[in-house]
Formats: structure tokens, C-alpha cells, sequence
């Protein structure tokens, strides 16, 4: 499945992602998940929010002017069983699709991970690889 | 139409043969009857004798701001005051105002230098002026006034303020041109509308706009919401005031009246001339100016010159537009850095906005050279090493055009100061005791 992903570019100072959590909290908005990454003087937090909010979110950010784009990621389901995360790995290898970057995150109730996966290209391609698993 | 056909459409090369003989003759006269020059040549060695071409004019040494402030009030004329019929100054943003001086031939080749350019804008004697510049020591009422009686149009002389006193002239007197800063110019078009003037209730076809830098986007806004041709006028106090230079209706560079004002380009650091088309520091040489010659006088503008013939007809040198001044310049780890430059560079790049800060500081004996710089909105990407690629290209482009490498920081979306005036471009931390 695509889910649309915030990501939002981060100057490299003090308190700047707390900035974004607490505008995001003042605004009822649930972080459901994020990650942070970064490269020598600036980073970049990637999110992700209930589907509700993800325009009003984005909206959000932009007046506040953060710089923040929007964007498809593949969203995969994995049970707690051993080599699923395998399979769908070589499937987007032999199908030639690079990966950009991936997370991945769980929720305490529940068996399930939810991982995260940003081809480099051909978004489109990857779901439909991965969801057939 | 063209005012003096024969000077503004002179071959280049009879122009130089002019040139030459009025610049002996320029700096015959500020040798013999300026102490001030008298001793500047000597230091150099310069003696009247050695100039007989115009290419001999590199052999003379500058005159700088300075000079003028130093010989305040008049120090620096060559005529004894009973020659000198008129006096203008200007007040300089810091320290004392520098005063200027004109014969009775000054004024009238100054307002010849103007009439030029209203000619040049398709303005005749059927034209009714409403001048709007500052009457006084500045030298934009003034000098506008006697070209304006020089082309035999009508001069509404209006002064600056009360605009809306100026929009009842501008009515009731059919004004068809308007002389004022451009910045004025849209202060004129915004009371308009919040009066509901209709524009094309006036008779206003053409605007003549200087004394500040403008741009093209201003001159488009101008342009559109006073329903005028909006044209560059331009001058400075030393040289005689507005009038040195003026576009054509091409709108296509400053044409420069170079029998009277003779301009070059140089380096700013090494001071030696630049290749035509080069970009450097505008000088001038007053050609025909006895009250107060300018010799090589550096305006510390930073311009071009185009030589090649204008589609108008005339063959008068251009000036482009004006990219910054000389003394912004920095010197960063022994290189000069201009701020212009990274404006240019940022233009390049369609993912930069064009704003950006420039801070240099020297950190264990070593420059540091930091340039804050903000991405479109539009080309933020969950990429990272998408927007580290692009920062890469723009350190890299830096680095070639400039010769040091920067240290580009990417900044939130409207961080840095957004300002059509003289916004502060760099910030110098270093202390040099």
C-alpha cells in the first residue's frame, strides 16, 4: 500500500525538532511514527500522521515556514515470522528497484511491524511487487 | 528622435579623436589651475604634456570621495569663485557633504547631457514635465529643470512630497512625463488607487527615474500600473548630477554622453582596465567640466560597458545595469568576494531563492566564508541527498566563479531579510587590530 509521508527539513540548531512536535501537539495532531536523518549541517524529519491529517499537517508546517514536502512511501504489513522481510527485499532486487531509505516501526499491542519503504524510483512498481507477499 | 545627432551617432573612431582632445585639454586646465591636481600629477610624475591620445588616460591617477571631502567645501575648484555660478551638494550618508561646483559652459553642457536623454525618451517641446525630484543642493530638481527648458518643454516644477497636491497637478495640467525616484513612482501609482484615480484619466506617457537603483520588475510594475514607458536616467553629483547617461526607447543600457563624461572600467584591486564587456568599477573623466574637472573619478559602482551600436542609432558607449558597489566588496582568505557575485551565481539556479547572507568571520587564524542561501519551497524532498546535491553544485559553482569555497547553509524558507533597499548582504565578524 502507498501511504503519503511529511518530511521536513531541519537547520542544524537547537530545539528545532522539538519545535515541530510541539506545533503538532498545539494542533491535536498525532505523530504516529518519524525519523530523523541527517548529513553534515542539516536534517531531515520524515513522519507520518493519521490520514486525516496529513494535508492539514502539511498546511501546517508550510505557514510556519518550514520547508516540507510530501510524498509516497510503501507502506508493508510484516508478521512476527521469520524471512518475510527477506522475500520482499529480493523481490524489488531482481525487479531492479533501488532503495532510498527504510524504517520501520511497531506497536505495543500489536504483533505486527509496520515497515517503511522508499524506493529510489518507481513507487508504483515496488507496491505492487511487495503486496502480492 | 535624437537630440544631438551628430555627437550621439559619431563613429567610434572620431569619437575617440574628440575624446582625446578635450582630455588634453581637461587636464591642461587642472594642472594649471588646480593645486590639487598639480600636486596629484606631479606625485605621479604626470605632466599635461604626456597625454596626447584618449588611450593616455590610464597614465593619470584616480580621484576618490575622499579627495572631494578632504577639500571641502572648495577646495577642488579650478576657477576662481567668481567663475563659479552655481554650487550643489551632497549629503553623503557619513561624514561631510561633498560640495560641487559649476562654471556658467558647466551648466549649460550638463543640461545638454539632459536634454539628450529626455530626447531619448521620446519626449519634445509639446511635453508638459512635472518634476518631482528634491529642489536645492540635490542636483535632481535642477539639473532636471534646465534640460527640460533646454528642450523647450514645459517644466511643472513640482518638488518632492504632498503627493497628493502632485496627483491634482498631474490632472489638472496634463502632465505627460513625471521625474522622480522610482520608488516614489509606485508610492504615486498606490495613492492613485486608493483614490480611485483612474490612470487613464491622466495624460502621464512616459516616466524618467533615477537617483536610486531599481529593477527590471520594478520598471514592469511601474510601467503597468501607471500606463507609462518608465525610463533609467542616470548621474551622480561629482560628474554633474542626473543626466550623465539615460536609456533609448530600446530600454537596453544607459547611453552615456562620453564627449562630456568619458567612462572606463576597472579592476577594483589592481586598478588596471578590464576587457570590453568585463564587469568592474565605473570611472569617469569629465571631459568638458571647468569648475570642478573630475579626473578618473571612481563612482565604486560596479557595471559593464557595451561599444556596440544600439538598434536607436546611436553609437554612444552603454552602461548595463548597475550590479553592486565596489566597496561592499570583502577580501576573504586574499580573495575579493563581492556579494553581487553570489547574487548572479544564486540566479543561476533555479532551486535558490535569490536572497542570501553572507557572514565571514576568522576562526584560528582562518577565514571562514559562509553563505546562508534558502531553497524554494517547491524543491524540499524527503531526499536528503537530493538536497545535499544541490548544495554540492552550489559550493562547486562558488568555488570556480569566486576562487574559495563556501560554506553553503541552507536556511528555513523566509529566513533571511527580504529587502528592495540596501539590505545587509554580509556581515564582517573579524576584528583587524
Amino acid at each position: 500500500m502507498l501511504i503519503r509521508q511529511i518530511s521536513v527539513f531541519l537547520e542544524n540548531r537547537n530545539g528545532q525538532f522539538a519545535g515541530i512536535a510541539r506545533l503538532l501537539g498545539e494542533n491535536n495532531i498525532n505523530l504516529r511514527c518519524f525519523t530523523v536523518s541527517e548529513s553534515n549541517d542539516f536534517g531531515l524529519a520524515r513522519i507520518l500522521v493519521d490520514n486525516d491529517d496529513i494535508d492539514r499537517t502539511y498546511n501546517l508546517l508550510k505557514s510556519k515556514s518550514y520547508g516540507v514536502s510530501i510524498n509516497n512511501v510503501v507502506y508493508l504489513e510484516s508478521g512476527n515470522v521469520p524471512g518475510s522481510m527477506v522475500k520482499a527485499m529480493d523481490k524489488l532486487s531482481e525487479a531492479g528497484i533501488a532503495i532510498e531509505y527504510m524504517y520501520a516501526y511497531a506497536e505495543s499491542e500489536s504483533s505486527i511491524s509496520h515497515i517503511i519503504i522508499r524506493a529510489a524510483d518507481n513507487e508504483e512498481l515496488a507496491d505492487q511487487l511487495i503486496s502480492g507477499i | 528622435m535624437i537630440w544631438n545627432r551628430e555627437i550621439e551617432c559619431m563613429p567610434r573612431e572620431k569619437m575617440r579623436v574628440l575624446q582625446g582632445e578635450k582630455l588634453k585639454r581637461i587636464v591642461a586646465h587642472a594642472y594649471n589651475n588646480s593645486l590639487f591636481y598639480r600636486r596629484k600629477f606631479d606625485e605621479y610624475g604626470i605632466r599635461p604634456e604626456d597625454i596626447s591620445s584618449i588611450d593616455d588616460i590610464v597614465k593619470l591617477p584616480f580621484t576618490v570621495k575622499h579627495d572631494l571631502r578632504d577639500n571641502y567645501p572648495f577646495g577642488m575648484m579650478a576657477v576662481p569663485m567668481s567663475d563659479i555660478i552655481r554650487i550643489h551638494a551632497s549629503s553623503g550618508t557619513t561624514g561631510k557633504p561633498i560640495v560641487v561646483g559649476y562654471t556658467e559652459k558647466d551648466l549649460e553642457n550638463w543640461s545638454e547631457a539632459v536634454a539628450r536623454c529626455l530626447t531619448s525618451f521620446g519626449l519634445d517641446s509639446s511635453d508638459l514635465i512635472q518634476i518631482a525630484y528634491g529642489y536645492g543642493l540635490f542636483t535632481g530638481g535642477l539639473g532636471l529643470h534646465y534640460g527640460v527648458q533646454r528642450i523647450g518643454a514645459t517644466v511643472i516644477p513640482a518638488g518632492t512630497g504632498n503627493t497628493v497636491k502632485q496627483l491634482q497637478m498631474m490632472s489638472d495640467f496634463s502632465t505627460s512625463a513625471l521625474a522622480c525616484t522610482p520608488s516614489y513612482a509606485m508610492y504615486m501609482a498606490e495613492k492613485m488607487n486608493k483614490y480611485d484615480i483612474p490612470v487613464d484619466s491622466l495624460s502621464l506617457r512616459i516616466g524618467i527615474f533615477g537617483a536610486e537603483p531599481w529593477t527590471e520588475n520594478m520598471r514592469r510594475e511601474i510601467q503597468d500600473k501607471l500606463h507609462i514607458k518608465a525610463y533609467d536616467i542616470y548621474g551622480l553629483t561629482e560628474i554633474s548630477g542626473p543626466g550623465v547617461g539615460g536609456e533609448c526607447e530600446c530600454q537596453n543600457g544607459i547611453h552615456i554622453s562620453e564627449d562630456l563624461f568619458y567612462p572606463e572600467i576597472v579592476d577594483p584591486v589592481t586598478l588596471e582596465s578590464v576587457g570590453p564587456g568585463q564587469r568592474g568599477e565605473l570611472v569617469f573623466t569629465t571631459l568638458d567640466k571647468w569648475g570642478m574637472p573630475m579626473i578618473r573619478y571612481r563612482t565604486r559602482d560596479l557595471t559593464t560597458l557595451n561599444y556596440e551600436t544600439c538598434e536607436c542609432g546611436r553609437t554612444t558607449v552603454r552602461m548595463g545595469k548597475i550590479l553592486g558597489r565596489s566597496d561592499d566588496m570583502l577580501i576573504v582568505r586574499g580573495v575579493n568576494v563581492f556579494p553581487s557575485q553570489v547574487e548572479s551565481i544564486l540566479l543561476e539556479f533555479p532551486e535558490y531563492e535569490p536572497y542570501f547572507l553572507i557572514e565571514v568571520d576568522r576562526i584560528n587564524n582562518t577565514d571562514t566564508f559562509q553563505i546562508q542561501v534558502e531553497v524554494k519551497p517547491e524543491f524540499y524532498t524527503d531526499k536528503i541527498n537530493q538536497l545535499v546535491r544541490i548544495k554540492e553544485r552550489l559550493t562547486s559553482r562558488i568555488q570556480n566563479v569566486i576562487g574559495i569555497q563556501p560554506e553553503i547553509k541552507i536556511v528555513q524558507p523566509n529566513t533571511i531579510e527580504r529587502s528592495t533597499g540596501k539590505s545587509k548582504r554580509a556581515i564582517d565578524h573579524r576584528k583587524f587590530e
